[in-house]
């Protein structure tokens, strides 16, 4: 069991890591990618972050990662002890790149349960050849060259680990019985459990992993740790797994014995130093001295109080831990149902007896209602991602997109600190993907000519900018490319007929721009790798559409386009009115709602196809009767006793008709069960304060029902 | 790293499953429906609740009766005689919900009467004759029948009563919006 859950506890972790280390090692090459040559600081970066990928991938033996990032991690090594001048930074950063992209792919194989067989043959082939090139630069300047990183042997010393005073040393022998299976893996969770405590930790036989037959040793002679740690001698017992164990022996030494001990260990050089040296060094030589194996864990002394720190992790990463999403929603769900609960008893029937002297509980009801307000708020904040991670994948793509286009273009991010639920950047980072790539390929003019020659810079620019406003958040991306040619748009949607045959003065300017966003329109002649399939933009706007938001365009020619995302900050709970329809209550969501009226019958028209149709302040809007259209029993039929609402979605305009308004009440949104099938004009559901179920309308459906209707 | 755990819960969910088989096994709900008894297998069954307000929704199967509130999840519920095209009756205090899980679906299904939990030999269910019964239309749910004391049961197949086609329809349809 122990092993087991080891190795996957090992793989989740390898994952999380070393997806990290790559979004981080993107960032870094994204940044400097203008930049005529990566800094030392970078470098070092890039250099730490193969390494450690290298390493857990090699414990984990997926061969084709370690030999990639092993010979990335070689071409930086070089890079870092010999400083050569010409190093061509484009191909570097491409290189980088790929490699990065290779393992991104290997990890999602891994995350699908897939084994990762990705062929890392030609992409080895290419850095060797790369590394040679640089190296063979260099030689023709007639500068001495370093040998690659595998090949120095490093002049081994190691350096004890500083201890503090409030140190134990600790000799721990386990003894596990004849009969286990795979005693070295049961040795290694037990190494695995101890570095979380251990400022230093030692172990013979030290092979345990890579070596299947040191599980026989550690069977015949036992497995021997030498630790040196702050936590007491019960602490660290109960962190070994004692079963299938025999016998644990565990002696405690003094720093002298320890220091003697440490040579029984392989470590000849077993002074202990008197001060800490950086950790970067450390790492390396250890790393070197002990490649690839368990041994690469090997912790390192560390500031008092900073008990869990491996070698191998970053200080800041300590004040954040990562949650299951599941969890997450659990606990979102359950924060609902107090939210609902609560509603249920402080609106309780029993309390309306007339009369009842109730003050005691008001005040308590007061108190519980600003806590449940304040959690509600806590773990919408939780929630909270900023779009940091979604701008640099788009970074990415201008990179990829221009170079391959041969286009020059400069990217400007403003406000990639803005945050958003998680839920909704999932949602949106595919149309937002397609929105950079259209700017990229469509927006930005071919040839720099045609843009000097009408005065703009030849270098075109892509500004990405994100910012909150009233509850929404706006995500625009502005090209200063050619713009939107509205003659253009209007002939090619006549052509393709995605659009009545009207004369063009009869479509706002709006409009025509809105016809880009149509199914099967696509202004490109040419279809190209990057866009221009005609399934773009209609699939952005279904998608944003999914998360009630828009997408707003703007443009004037020869200037330069911005489509703007106007997304909810989050969907989980939204401020409804809730309204009575014969014996059903609905929920509208508040931000739609224009204005409740009552009207006369005067007000009604009607078409002799029995069309109808209401007329407000001298305009005409169509007219819904829920009641109707949903076969509601029992309710309201003359539009005089009903209440009229307006409804607006994107510009378009509904009136429809309830019985009475209920309350406002803030909702907690929930999806119809998948059985029932997809009803037009419903998005979900929701309890009431009562716990009863009321439907949440969907403005838009009833929109486009209406107007297939039509 | 959530797919794994999902896995991992699936697998428990089926060990689970069998464990429950072996222990449950022949052990059906049965419940009255006019005069016919019906049984289900009761590793389907969640829970029985008494009957309570259900949320209509519009423009659905008539069979389909609504949404309703169980301790905060929401759970559509069918109603059983009306499924079987019977004329649909009075809800009174002895009717219930039985509360199935089908293939992660939880649905309610509403009936008469409740009648017992009974255990079923296996060699006393006979497959439905294809011949002579009325109506041809219910042998669809119907993959049994089992003799109790004196009278005859008809042990439902939930998987088919709560209509396959509704749910690959469904998830057909999800999958084209995904694609979209």
């Amino acid at each position: 069991m122990a092993e087991e859950f080891n190795t996957e506890s090992m793989l989740d972790m390898f994952l999380y890591e070393s997806g990290q280390l790559l979004e981080k090692l993107e960032g870094i090459i994204l940044e400097k990618q203008d930049a005529d040559c990566f800094d030392d600081s970078d470098i070092n970066e890039i250099f730490r972050v193969m390494h450690t990928i290298k390493g857990s991938s090699g414990v984990l033996m997926y061969e084709n990662i370690t030999k990639v990032t092993h010979k990335l991690e070689d071409v930086f090594y070089y890079l870092r002890e010999s400083h050569p001048d010409d190093v061509p930074h484009m191909e570097l950063v491409e290189k980088v790149l790929a490699v990065s992209d290779f393992v991104t792919g290997e990890l999602d194989k891994l995350k699908n349960g897939d084994t990762p067989d990705g062929d890392e043959k030609q992409l080895v082939e290419d850095l060797d050849e790369f590394l040679g090139r640089l190296k063979g630069e260099i030689k023709k300047q007639g500068i001495e060259m370093p040998q690659a990183n595998r090949h120095v042997e490093p002049t081994q010393f190691y350096i004890t680990p500083v201890a503090g005073d409030d140190s134990h040393f600790y000799r721990i022998s386990i003894h596990y019985r004849s009969d286990t299976q795979m005693s070295n893996l049961r040795a290694y969770s037990a190494t695995y459990a101890l570095k979380e405590v251990a400022e230093d930790l030692l172990y013979t036989p030290d092979d345990i992993l890579s070596n299947e037959a040191s599980a026989d040793v550690i069977v015949a002679e036992g497995f021997h740790m030498l630790l040196q740690t702050k936590s007491s001698k019960e602490e660290v017992i109960a962190l070994i797994d004692s079963s299938e164990a025999e016998e644990i022996n565990f002696d405690e030494l003094t720093k002298e014995e320890y220091g003697n001990a440490l040579g029984e260990f392989g470590r000849e050089d077993a002074m202990p130093a008197p001060q800490p040296v950086e950790a970067a060094k450390t790492d390396d030589k250890e790393a070197k001295k002990e490649g690839p194996k368990p041994g690469d864990y090997v912790v390192k002394t560390k500031e008092a109080g900073k008990g869990k720190t491996l070698a191998k992790n970053q200080p800041k990463q300590q004040s954040i831990i990562s949650v299951n999403v599941e969890k997450m929603d659990a606990l979102m769900d359950l924060i609902g149902e107090l939210v609902i609960a609560e509603a249920v008893v402080l609106q309780n029937p029993d309390l309306k007896v007339p009369g009842l002297e109730l003050s005691n509980f008001q005040k308590a009801s007061g108190q519980l209602a600003k806590i449940t307000t304040e959690l509600q708020e806590v773990i919408m904040s939780m929630r909270m991602m900023p779009l940091t991670n979604v701008f640099q994948k788009m970074r990415r793509i201008v990179f990829d997109v221009s170079r391959k286009l041969g286009k020059d273009i400069e990217l400007e991010v403003i406000g990639e600190n803005t945050e958003v639920d998680k839920n909704i950047i999932e949602h949106i980072t595919d149309p937002l993907m397609h929105l950079v790539r259209n700017s990229v390929d469509h927006g930005i003019e071919e040839k720099a000519e045609d843009r000097t020659s009408i005065g703009k810079p030849a270098k075109g620019k892509i500004t990405l900018e994100a910012k909150n406003e009233g509850g929404k958040v706006y995500i625009s991306v502005k090209d200063d490319g050619k713009g939107l040619n509205k003659e253009k748009l209007y002939q090619k949607a006549l052509e393709k007929g995605v659009i009545e045959n009207k004369p063009m003065s009869e479509f706002s300017e709006k409009e025509i721009f809105r016809f880009i966003t149509l199914p099967g329109f696509s202004t490109k002649e040419e279809v190209t790798e990057y866009s221009g399939r005609g399934v773009g933009m209609d699939v952005v706007v279904k998608n944003i559409q999914s998360i009630s938001g828009r997408l707003d365009i703007s443009s004037v020619e020869f200037e330069g386009s911005e489509m703007t995302l106007v997304i909810p900050l989050t969907l989980a709970i939204i401020n409804g009115i809730v309204v009575q329809v014969g014996n059903s209550p609905f929920v509208i969501e508040t931000a739609s709602i224009k204005e409740f009226v009552r009207v006369g019958e005067d007000d009604l028209i009607q078409e002799p196809s029995g069309e109808e149709y209401i007329v407000l302040r001298g305009e005409c809007y169509p007219f819904i009767r829920l009641n109707e259209k949903y076969d509601l029993p029992d309710s309201v039929n003359k539009i005089e006793d009903g209440i009229i609402v307006v409804l607006e979605h994107e510009g378009s305009q509904v009136c429809v008709l309830i019985d009475k308004l209920l309350q406002e009440q803030e909702i907690v949104v929930k999806p119809i069960p998948p059985y029932v099938r997809k009803v037009k004009g419903l998005s979900g559901c929701t309890q009431l304060g009562d716990g009863s179920i009321a439907l949440i309308l969907d403005i838009a459906g009833l929109l486009m029902h209406d107007g297939e209707r039509r | 790293m959530a797919e794994d755990l999902l896995k991992k819960e699936e697998m428990d969910e089926n060990d689970e499953l069998l464990e429950e088989d072996d222990s449950q096994k022949g052990m059906f709900m049965t419940f009255q429906i006019g005069k016919e008894f019906f049984g289900i297998s009761i590793s389907y069954v969640n829970e029985i609740i008494a009957m309570q307000p259900i949320a209509a929704i519009p423009e659905v199967d008539d069979y389909i009766k609504g949404l309703i509130n169980l301790r905060g999840k929401i759970i559509p519920v069918i109603d059983v005689r009306t499924r079987f095209k019977m004329e649909p009756c009075e809800y009174t205090d002895r009717t219930c919900i039985i509360v199935i899980d089908v293939k992660t679906t939880m649905i309610g299904l509403i009936v008469e009467k409740l009648a017992d939990v009974d255990t079923i030999a296996e060699d006393s269910i006979a497959p439905p004759p294809s011949l002579g019964r009325k109506e041809h239309e219910h042998n669809k749910y119907v993959y049994g029948l089992a003799k109790t004391e004196d009278n005859v049961t008809l042990l439902l197949d939930p998987e088919k009563l709560i209509k396959q086609d509704d749910i690959v329809a469904v998830t057909e349809e999800s999958r084209k919006e995904e694609q979209a």
